[in-house]
């Protein structure tokens, strides 16, 4: 397994989720998590999503991510998981 | 399972906080180069520094795309100099050359800064010693990435006052030889006492003696991010402060490690230390003053600034050490006064002063740094600037060091520009009064009764 954490940070409207789960799809990238908060009228969220099925080099998933973020009025960043579980576990 | 609120705490660090790799840093031993024909030297220097640390620049990129942090830096750092062209270097010149192969093969791989133009004369200088040194103004002066540093002094040794008096004199030429540049090149020249020989940080890096032929070393920055972290404990007890920084400090350390190891699979390269020193940059929200100041300072260099300091130093130690597996290198807070800029600005209304940088100097990591001084402070003075700070780091068994820039054609007050990550600074002033007659003594300063342990 090859786990990403994506996240997403904008203004809510209706689509957002649909448009990066798209792109997963046609990327052949499954999603094993979903999490999100809408604060007022900004939505924050995470995804944890497998890579493993993927052909395309990372640099090109995170350059994809970034004009779906443009596409949606989000910014996305896409990482590795191993810096959150190095950060917030022992 | 990752939560939601710890990718976003780890995210704001990086992008509201500064959170960063300050760098990777390769130690290339250069021992296995030696050889009494300068030419051959240069030759087997160039081809080792570009075929061991060839893909760095890269797989440090990559590294920062995979985990979406940045990696700032990728330098190299290099055996002493001294000991590698002592048999073959004749002249100062020969030195030169040495400096340039340096800086053409840093060119060649992409690294910004390659250390180790260096010379370890804390008991004595041999004859390659005293030329690497007197080479040095010429040296910095005409390459741009080949950083130099001098081990004046010891816990174990004393202090080498011939070697105190010399550098006094060759910082005041190498601010010469620059002085069309604000005399920038004594940004790349660093004087210590204990040298680490894992440092990763320029200008003091050069790889020891004692490691392995490659090692990856890295450090790690955040001062922004403990900013961030006690302003939300303003007016709290010490306890609560100290708890908080330590708390920090560990996350902090922890992506250095993280980075660190990735480095050195990649690179196929023993990983040596992650170095958990505080690092600040001109950017705003990248300051160790800020720290200083959040805790309740009013400006840094205020009553209370050296007490503050030495918490921050010490909860960083304490936090950083657990989040890694071999902590080295200088692993505290760097006090450079260009690069930081509320360092500068207390500079420049007169809340911090030289004197005062020298007492924070017994509780932090390094020592005088980059700090601009009027243009014509004599040698003798700048010795006994530099034999005070040595002096500082013997007694109390610690690294000090040195970095300070006599600015040709400026005066107290006036102001520098160094630019980029070196930043901006007021002249500050130096003592009228001299010490030529402390500095012309010569010899050597004996080891202090509580180095003989054995």
């Amino acid at each position: 397994m090859n786990r990403v954490v994506v996240t997403l940070v904008g203004k809510d409207h209706i689509g957002i989720i649909a448009t990066v789960c798209n792109y997963f799809a046609e990327n052949d990238i499954n999603i094993l998590d979903i999490k999100q908060t809408t604060v007022r009228e900004y939505i924050n969220m995470m995804m944890i999503v497998d890579l493993e099925k993927c052909s395309r080099q990372f640099s090109d998933i995170v350059c994809g991510l970034e004009d779906v973020g443009k596409k949606v009025c989000c910014v996305i960043r896409v990482q590795h998981e191993e810096i959150f579980d190095m950060m917030h576990r022992i | 399972m990752v939560e939601l609120n710890e990718v976003f705490e780890t995210n704001t660090m990086i992008c509201d906080e500064n959170l960063d790799v300050r760098t990777i840093t390769m130690g290339i031993s250069l021992l296995d180069c030696c050889d009494s024909d300068l030419d051959a030297l240069c030759g087997k220097i160039y081809r080792k520094i570009t075929q061991s640390a060839g893909d760095l620049v890269r797989v440090g990129d990559e590294i920062g795309l995979d985990f979406g942090i940045p990696v700032i830096n990728k330098r190299v750092s290099v055996t002493p100099i001294s000991i590698v062209g002592s048999s073959a270097c004749r002249t100062c010149d020969d030195f030169v050359k040495i400096a340039d192969t340096l800086e053409e093969a840093a060119c060649s791989i992409g690294v910004n800064f390659i250390g180790g133009f260096s010379a370890l004369v804390q008991k004595g200088m041999t004859a390659a010693d005293q030329m690497l040194i007197r080479s040095m103004p010429k040296a910095l002066s005409r390459t741009e990435r080949v950083c130099g540093s001098v081990s004046l002094a010891s816990t174990k040794t004393g202090i080498d006052m011939d070697a105190v008096k010399l550098m006094g004199t060759v910082i005041k030429e190498t601010a010469e030889e620059t002085k069309d540049r604000d005399s920038v090149g004594c940004s790349k020249l660093v004087v210590f006492c204990n040298p680490s020989d894992d440092n990763p940080f320029m200008a003091g890096a050069f790889h020891g003696v004692t490691e392995t032929d490659l090692v990856i070393n890295v450090g790690v920055s955040g001062p922004g991010v403990v900013k961030t972290a006690i302003s939300k404990v303003r007016g709290e007890n010490f306890e609560v402060l100290c708890e908080t920084i330590k708390k920090t400090a560990f996350k902090v350390t922890r992506v250095g490690q993280l980075v660190a190891k990735e480095a050195s699979k990649r690179l196929n390269v023993p990983f040596g230390i992650v170095d958990l020193s505080l690092a600040p940059t001109p950017a705003v929200g990248d300051s160790i003053a800020d720290i200083i100041q959040e805790m309740g300072v009013e400006y840094i260099g205020a009553p209370g600034t050296t007490a503050a300091l030495a918490i921050l130093n010490d909860q960083v130690k304490k936090g950083g050490v657990m989040a890694s597996s071999y902590v080295g290198g200088l692993s505290g807070a760097f006090i450079p006064v260009s690069e930081d800029r509320s360092m500068a600005y207390a500079a420049e209304i007169g809340a911090l002063t030289l004197e005062k940088l020298e007492a924070m100097t017994c509780v932090c990591s390094v020592g005088l740094d980059m700090i601009p001084i009027p243009g014509d402070t004599g040698a003798e003075t700048i010795s006994g600037i530099i034999a005070d700070e040595m002096a500082i780091g013997m007694i109390n068994q610690k690294t000090t060091a040195v970095r300070i820039i006599p600015v040709c054609g400026k005066r107290a007050g006036d102001r520098v520009e160094f630019g980029g990550l070196l930043g901006s600074s007021p002249i500050m002033p130096v003592s009228k009064y001299g010490c030529k007659g402390f500095i012309d003594r010569g010899g050597r300063i004996p080891a202090p009764i509580h180095s003989f342990k054995n």
